[in-house]
C-alpha cells in the first residue's frame, strides 16, 4: 500500500511538473487595473483608525490578491494609525477599550507618484468623493482639518472620484454613501441635511459619479448599497434595560423619559452608564437622564445616545431611499449591484460558519467587527470581500478563489504567517521629496470635462452637508 | 463611515456572553462479521449456510439443522486511511490534513444450535455500526471533531424454522448496546486578538453498558431447486437515547482575564450530564445465488434507509447555551454485492467478490467526524476445513471516491477527502 501511494505521488509530481504557475480565470471581465472608491469601509478603517494591519486586509486589498494583481496601492500608514487604533485594555469585569496610543502612525506610501487603487477616503460622503480634495502638504505641515483627504488624495488639486479615473481602471468597486447616513446613528439623531443627506441631493449626485466613472473609463463596475446602520454593534451592543436577578427589566431613562424595549442604546453610552447617569437611583445610579439627542453645547458637539424606535424607521427608511437610487442609477448603467443589507442579515443570523465556528455581529465576540463597533475588522472585511468574489464570479462568469477564512480567523493557524503578521513593524515617516512632488503632479493630469463640471456641483451643493466638527 | 472622533476611553457597560463553538456533526454500518461473507463480497443473504447466518439471514439457521451445535467466532481488523486537502473558504486551498493511523478489531460471535430437525436456535453478537476518526489536535476542523468513536454492539437471540423442505424462516430479537466517545475543541472569539482562539475541549462519553435500545430482524430462504436459491433479509430500526456526560478542559490562552471571563461560562472541570439520540437505520436485502457443482454464484441487492438519520442532537443537561443539533440529512441509499466461492475439495475454498455502496451522507453534512464516499470493494478470501474445525480468512479493499463538499459543508470545512479502507480477517468455527 505505502509503496503504491509512493509511486503515485511520484506520478502526480511528474505530471504535475509542466503546469505554469496556476492563473485566475477572470472570465469576461478585465481586471488589469482595479480601482475601489469609497469611504473608511473600502479604505479598511477599522478599531477607530486606518492603520496597515487593517488596511492590508480590506476588501480592496484582498480581491485584488485573489485576482492576482500585484501592483495594488494602498495609502498604508504605519502602526498603530491615524488616529491610534482601539485596543481592548481589559475584558474583566467590565470592557475597557482604548486609544492604544497618543502618537499616530504615519503615511508610509505617500510617495506613489500616481492615484491610490484603493482611493477609499474614511469619513467620505457621497459630496466628498464629487468635491472633496486633499493636500498631503498639509498634513505634513501639521493641519489635522483634513487628515484622509490629505492623506489620501495629496494633490490638493483632484478629487477622489477624478483620480479613480486618472489611473483608467478596467475594473471598479464603488461604495459610498454610509457617511450620507451614518451619522444620524452615530449621534442617535436623525436630521435632515445634517446627519443625514436629502434624497433629492443624493438622487442628483450619485448618477454624476457612477456616470463619470463608466464613460470615462469603460471600467466593469460593482457598486455595494448602504448598510442599514441598525446592524451595527455600536448600535445593538447596549440593552435598553437593566436585568434584574428575577429577570424582570429596568427601563434606563433617557432624556424624553424612560426607554421602551425597541430603543437603541448606543455604544456611546457606554462611559455614561458607566458614571450611573441613565441608570435610576433606586438601582444605583443617578437618576440623571441619557442625552437623547445631538446637542451644541459650548460649541462642542455633544452626541445623542438613544434611538427611539421612530428614528430607527427615519434612518432604515432613508437607507432604502439610498439604496433604491444606487440600484436603480447602476441598471441604469449596466454597473453590478452588490446588496449588503441581505448579507449582514445573513451574519447576523449566523449563516457564517467557519470550521465550525459561528460568526455573528456581536460586539468583541462575534469575530466581524471591529472594537470601534461600527467597521469591521479583518474577518468582516473578507466576509465583504467573498461577497464581492461571488458577485465578480457569477457576473462574468470569473472563477476566482475565495479569500481563505482559516488564515484570518483562526489564531496561530499557520505559525510562521502568524507570527509574521504580529511582527509587523512601525516604518518610519517618509516626507515628500521635491522629485516626489513633481512626479505625483504629473501622475494627476487635469482632467477637464470633470472638474469644469465640479464648480457647478459644488456651488449646486454647498452648505447641502455641513459637516459636524470635529469630523475625524 | 466617519472617523469617530469618540472618547477615548470606550467602557462597555453591557455583560459580553461568551458563545463557545460547539459544532456536532456523523454513515458508519459495518458489515463484515463473517470472513465467509467478507470475502465473498457480504452477497450471503441468498447462501446463508453457517453460523453467520444470524448476521447475513436467519432463515439460514434452518439449513444448519443437521450440523450439530456449532460455535463460531472471529475478528476483522480495519485500517482506514484519510486525506483531507482543504478548498475555500475555509480552510482554503493548500491545507492539507490526514487521520492519524487507527485499527479497529470489531469482533464477531455466533452460537447455532439444532433443537430438531425443524427448529434452530441461535445467538450472534457483532457490531453493526461503528465509526472512529481521529485527526491531530491542532487541525482546522478541531472545533468539529478532534476524536471519535461511536459503536454499536448487538446481542441477538434468533430462532430458525424449516416451513417447508424448501422454505425456512428465522427471526430474532436485538438488543442493542451503544457506546460514543466524542472530543470536539472549543473555540471562541478572544477580544484581544480578535482571533478564533482555543480555549478548551469537551470530551463527550456515554457508555456502552448504560445505554441501550431494541429491534428486530427475520428472514426467508428459498431452494429454487436446479442449485438456485434466494434469501431475503428484514433487519430493523435501533433507537438509542443516550446519557453520558461531558467533560470540559479549559486551555490558558495567555491573556488570563479572556481565560477567566470563559470559565465563568464554561463548566471546566464539572463532569455534565448529556443527551443524545441516534437513530440506526433498518435494512432490507434480498438475493440469489446458483450452485453448480464446485462453483457458487452469488448477487445481492441491498437497501439501508440511513434518511431516519437527520440530525444528532446534543443535549447538556441544564446547559442549553451549549446545547445543539447537528443536522445529519442522511438520505436511504443502496448496495449491490456480488460473490464467487469456488471448493477445490472437501478442504480448501477459495473465494472472491466485488461490491458497490451508495453513500447515504450529503455532501453539506461530510466533516471530521465523517467524510464518507461511495465505496467500492474487492475481496479475496480462503476457507480451510479439518475435521470439526473450519478457518476462514479473508481481505477486502474498499476505494472510495474522491469526494468534495462542494462549498456546501454545513460546518463551514470545506474540501476534498480521499479515504481507503483494508479489513482483514479471521473467522473460526467449531462444530461439536
Amino acid at each position: 500500500m505505502k509503496q503504491r501511494m509512493t509511486l503515485l505521488a511520484l506520478v502526480v509530481l511528474l505530471a504535475a511538473l509542466p503546469i505554469q504557475a496556476a492563473s485566475v480565470d477572470t472570465g469576461l471581465a478585465d481586471f488589469s487595473t482595479y480601482v475601489a472608491i469609497g469611504d473608511s469601509l473600502t479604505a479598511g478603517f477599522a478599531s477607530g483608525g486606518l492603520a496597515m494591519e487593517y488596511q492590508e486586509g480590506s476588501y480592496p486589498a484582498l480581491i485584488a490578491r485573489q485576482l492576482g494583481i500585484e501592483d495594488f496601492q494602498q495609502p498604508l500608514v504605519s502602526m498603530p494609525g491615524i488616529p491610534p487604533v482601539l485596543i481592548l485594555e481589559h475584558l474583566v469585569p467590565n470592557p475597557v477599550i482604548v486609544r492604544s496610543s497618543d502618537t499616530p502612525g504615519m503615511p508610509i506610501n505617500a510617495e506613489l507618484p500616481r492615484p491610490y487603487n484603493n482611493m477609499g477616503v474614511p469619513g467620505a460622503n457621497l459630496y466628498d468623493l464629487l468635491n472633496t480634495t486633499g493636500d498631503i502638504m498639509n498634513l505634513l505641515a501639521g493641519n489635522t482639518d483634513n487628515v484622509m483627504h490629505d492623506l489620501i488624495l495629496r494633490d490638493g488639486v483632484h478629487t477622489q472620484l477624478e483620480q479613480a479615473i486618472g489611473l483608467h481602471p478596467t475594473f471598479a468597486t464603488m461604495w459610498i454613501g454610509a457617511n450620507d447616513i451614518l451619522g444620524a446613528a452615530v449621534y442617535a439623531t436623525p436630521v435632515e441635511g445634517v446627519t443625514m443627506t436629502p434624497v433629492d441631493t443624493f438622487a442628483a449626485m450619485y448618477p454624476q459619479a457612477l456616470g463619470a466613472l463608466i464613460e470615462y473609463t469603460g471600467a466593469d463596475v460593482v457598486v455595494i448599497t448602504i448598510p442599514y446602520p441598525t446592524v451595527i454593534p455600536f448600535v445593538t451592543t447596549i440593552k435598553p434595560y437593566i436585568t434584574l436577578p428575577d429577570g424582570t427589566h429596568v427601563p434606563l431613562i433617557g432624556s424624553n423619559g424612560p426607554l421602551t424595549e425597541d430603543c437603541y442604546v448606543t455604544l456611546g453610552a457606554s462611559q455614561l452608564l458607566a458614571q450611573g447617569i441613565g441608570i435610576p437611583a433606586e438601582l444605583g445610579g443617578t437618576g440623571q437622564p441619557l442625552p437623547e439627542d445631538l446637542q451644541l453645547v459650548g460649541g462642542q458637539v455633544v452626541p445623542g445616545v438613544v434611538l427611539r424606535p421612530e428614528e430607527v424607521q427615519a434612518i432604515n427608511e432613508r437607507v432604502d431611499a439610498f439604496n433604491q437610487v444606487i440600484a436603480d442609477t447602476a441598471a441604469a448603467m449596466g454597473a453590478h449591484v452588490l446588496d449588503i443589507n441581505p448579507f449582514l442579515e445573513r451574519v447576523k443570523n449566523g449563516f457564517f460558519i467557519y470550521g465550525g465556528f459561528q460568526l455573528s455581529t456581536k460586539f468583541l465576540l462575534g469575530g466581524v467587527f471591529s472594537y470601534d463597533g461600527v467597521h469591521p475588522q479583518k474577518v468582516g472585511y473578507a466576509l465583504v470581500a467573498n461577497e464581492v468574489i461571488n458577485l465578480i464570479n457569477e457576473a462574468y462568469r470569473a472563477d476566482i478563489p475565495q479569500v481563505n477564512l482559516y488564515e484570518i480567523l483562526v489564531a496561530d493557524a499557520y505559525d510562521e504567517e502568524a507570527s509574521g503578521a504580529s511582527a509587523m513593524s512601525a516604518d518610519p515617516a517618509r516626507v515628500f521629496t521635491d522629485a516626489a512632488m513633481q512626479a505625483l503632479e504629473k501622475a494627476f493630469p487635469l482632467l477637464g470635462p470633470l472638474n469644469s463640471e465640479r464648480g457647478v456641483e459644488a456651488g449646486g451643493l454647498e452648505g447641502a452637508n455641513p459637516k459636524l466638527e470635529p469630523r475625524h | 463611515m466617519g472617523t469617530l472622533k469618540r472618547n477615548r476611553l470606550v467602557v462597555v457597560a453591557a455583560a459580553l456572553v461568551l458563545a463557545p463553538s460547539l459544532v456536532w456533526g456523523a454513515g458508519f454500518a459495518l458489515f463484515e462479521h463473517g470472513n465467509r461473507g467478507m470475502a465473498m463480497g457480504g452477497a450471503m443473504t441468498a447462501i446463508a449456510d453457517d453460523p453467520s447466518a444470524l448476521f447475513w439471514n436467519p432463515a439460514g439457521l434452518a439449513l444448519q439443522a443437521d450440523k450439530g451445535t456449532q460455535v463460531q467466532f472471529g475478528v476483522t481488523l480495519i485500517s482506514a486511511s484519510q486525506d483531507f486537502s482543504g478548498e475555500g473558504p475555509y480552510p482554503g486551498d493548500g491545507y492539507f490534513a490526514s487521520q492519524k493511523d487507527q485499527v479497529f478489531f470489531p469482533p464477531h460471535f455466533y452460537l447455532v444450535y439444532p433443537v430438531n430437525d425443524r427448529i434452530v436456535l441461535g445467538f450472534g453478537m457483532n457490531t453493526p455500526f461503528g465509526l472512529g476518526t481521529w485527526w491531530e489536535d491542532d487541525f482546522a476542523g478541531r472545533y468539529i471533531s478532534k476524536r471519535v468513536d461511536i459503536k454499536r454492539v448487538d446481542m441477538n437471540p434468533t430462532i430458525g424454522f424449516k416451513l417447508t423442505d424448501r422454505v425456512t424462516f428465522g427471526v430474532g430479537i436485538i438488543y442493542a448496546q451503544g457506546s460514543i466517545d466524542l472530543t470536539p475543541g472549543l473555540g471562541v472569539v478572544n477580544p484581544f486578538t480578535q482571533q478564533l482562539t482555543d480555549v478548551g475541549q469537551v470530551h463527550l462519553y456515554a457508555e456502552l453498558s448504560e445505554n441501550d435500545g431494541w429491534g428486530w430482524d427475520a428472514g426467508l430462504h428459498f431452494d429454487l431447486g436446479k442449485g438456485f436459491e434466494a434469501g431475503i433479509l428484514y433487519r430493523s430500526q435501533v433507537d438509542i437515547d443516550y446519557e453520558g456526560y461531558g467533560s470540559f478542559t479549559q486551555f490558558p490562552t495567555g491573556y488570563p482575564e479572556f481565560d477567566a471571563a470563559v470559565g465563568s461560562i464554561i463548566p471546566f472541570g464539572e463532569n455534565v450530564p448529556v443527551r443524545t439520540s441516534i437513530s440506526f437505520p433498518d435494512f432490507f436485502s434480498i438475493g440469489m445465488a446458483w450452485t453448480a457443482e464446485q462453483f457458487t454464484v452469488s448477487a445481492q441487492y441491498g437497501w439501508m434507509g440511513w434518511a431516519t438519520f437527520k440530525e444528532l442532537p446534543i443535549e447538556f443537561v441544564g446547559h442549553p447555551e451549549l446545547s445543539g443539533t447537528v443536522p445529519e440529512l442522511y438520505k436511504n441509499v443502496s448496495q449491490y454485492r456480488l460473490g464467487l466461492e469456488y471448493r477445490m475439495d472437501e478442504s480448501w475454498a477459495f473465494r472472491g467478490g466485488l461490491l458497490y455502496d451508495d453513500t447515504p451522507q450529503p455532501a453539506e453534512s461530510m466533516s471530521p467526524l465523517l467524510g464518507d464516499g461511495d465505496r467500492k470493494g474487492i475481496s479475496v478470501g480462503i476457507g480451510w476445513k479439518y475435521k470439526s474445525i473450519t478457518i476462514d480468512v479473508a481481505d477486502m479493499y474498499l476505494f472510495f471516491d474522491s469526494r468534495s463538499t462542494h462549498g456546501r459543508s454545513i460546518d463551514g470545512y470545506e474540501g476534498r477527502y480521499e479515504t481507503s479502507a483494508n479489513l482483514f480477517g479471521v473467522t473460526f468455527t467449531y462444530t461439536f
